[in-house]
């Protein structure tokens, strides 16, 4: 192997690296253009990484009670669960017991909590959108290049 | 009805109806199961999608307005794309030239409504104001789409063998979403101000760093889960080893079935 060439380790750091960079370029425009923006970015930050733990938990959860079926042992969703509910719970406490650190425009926890479930639902389906329309381009344009063919020497 | 009451049933229990609609519809086994996956999946859509009549006292139905806004132009481009794949080198169910031409229409009326919503008269106004999803959602695909064209590229160029087209469609389409992100930060639509565009932006890109975070660490301790009862699994039974009357019998059937070939034939 060539010196130059990149190993398995640094492509995947390489590609976590730009998966890092696109958003944070774009975000450092952003303040560059707009100096005022970045009120509530704590607040929201929190707020999106709670819901998305609470509903990817809660999809995962059915999973583990297909696992839990299959490994004949059904004590296994249970304790998933509870472990999940457990750390779900110190966290919704560790914030909230930073004052306002969770309230946005809303009168009550539950009215957070449901706006922060329906704006979790506008950036999945956002992501989603996003997804379609590379993996789409990309599928599309695969499937229009010619199937390759092999060549073979003349004897 | 209470229209708490009338909340819950039409919009909360139809968001719950599409989750369980989704889950059932793509994972079940059983058909009959599937398809009333799919019922709940659009009965679920529907009243969501109602709620702007239904539920036009609540703050939640601006969330049906919007999904009724991004409706067209989403279904366009999905139908769009996959009219332009399946009209390639597909060896069963090729669809015909004029779908693949009505595909590139499809998708470019998809593309232009989208930014016609953000740059024209289209832009979702509910019921006074503009549509407050509508302005997370177009930040936040701008950047998940810059930010996905640019990973994909990378992982088609570090994969794939000679894809120059992939790539340099992938590229294209990163270049033309950073466009548009630099012209929405400094050019104002005749609905949404630069700054206003700014503010959401920044808003979006937190919004995904913490879906990302909060994802990795939901995954992370389901994986913890899975590992701690794994670990606790008693080892399976270990058999004794074989006695010399079985070894003799195994030989026997081994000869029997793999015999070499007759050095006659």
């Amino acid at each position: 192997m060539k010196m130059s060439e990149p190993t398995g380790v640094s492509k995947l750091s390489n590609l976590l690296l730009a998966s890092l960079v696109i958003p944070s370029a774009f975000l450092a425009l952003t303040f560059v253009l707009h100096p005022g923006v970045g009120e509530g970015t704590l607040v929201r930050f929190a707020n999106s990484m709670l819901t998305s733990f609470t509903m990817i938990s809660f999809l995962l959860l059915l999973t583990l009670f297909v696992y839990g079926d299959a490994r004949k042992r059904p004590m296994t969703p249970f304790f998933g669960m509870l472990l999940c509910g457990l750390f779900g719970t110190a966290l919704s406490l560790f914030f909230l017991s930073q004052g306002d650190l969770l309230m946005e425009d809303n009168g009550s926890v539950r009215a957070q909590a449901l706006s922060n479930i329906i704006r979790f639902s506008t950036t999945v389906i956002a992501c989603a959108i996003a997804a379609l329309i590379v993996l789409g381009m990309l599928f599309a344009s695969l499937m229009h290049t010619p199937p390759a063919r092999l060549e073979f020497e003349e004897e | 009805m209470e229209e708490s009451l009338q909340a819950f049933f039409l919009f909360w229990l139809a968001g719950l109806a599409i989750i369980v609609g989704l889950m059932l519809g793509f994972f079940s086994k059983q058909s009959p199961i599937r398809r009333f996956g799919m019922v709940l999946l659009t009965v679920g859509t529907l009243s969501i999608l109602a709620t702007p009549w239904t539920l036009s006292f609540s703050p939640s139905s601006s969330f049906g307005h919007f999904l009724g806004s991004i409706l067209g132009p989403s279904v366009l481009l999905g139908v769009g794309l996959y009219n332009i794949a399946f009209s390639g080198h597909v060896p069963v169910g090729r669809l015909s030239e004029s779908d693949k031409r009505a595909g590139f229409v499809m998708v470019l009326i998809a593309m232009l409504w989208f930014e016609g919503m953000h740059w024209w008269v289209l832009t979702p106004t509910y019921p006074d104001d503009i549509n407050r999803y509508w302005l997370i959602f177009w930040p936040t695909l701008l950047v998940v789409t810059a930010f996905a064209s640019f990973v994909v590229y990378y992982i088609v160029k570090t994969v794939g063998d000679e894809r120059y087209q992939e790539q340099r469609l992938l590229l294209t389409l990163f270049a033309f979403t950073s466009l548009l992100i630099i012209l929405g930060l400094l050019r104002d639509g005749p609905h949404v101000e630069s700054t206003h565009f700014a503010e959401e932006f920044w808003l979006a890109g937190a919004d995904v760093f913490g879906l990302m975070v909060g994802a990795a660490l939901a995954i992370l301790l389901f994986a913890l889960v899975l590992s701690i009862y794994e670990a606790q699994q008693p080892l399976p039974k270990q058999l004794d080893p074989p006695t010399t009357h079985q070894l003799e019998e195994a030989a026997k059937h081994i000869a029997k079935h793999v015999g070499g070939v007759n050095e006659d034939e």
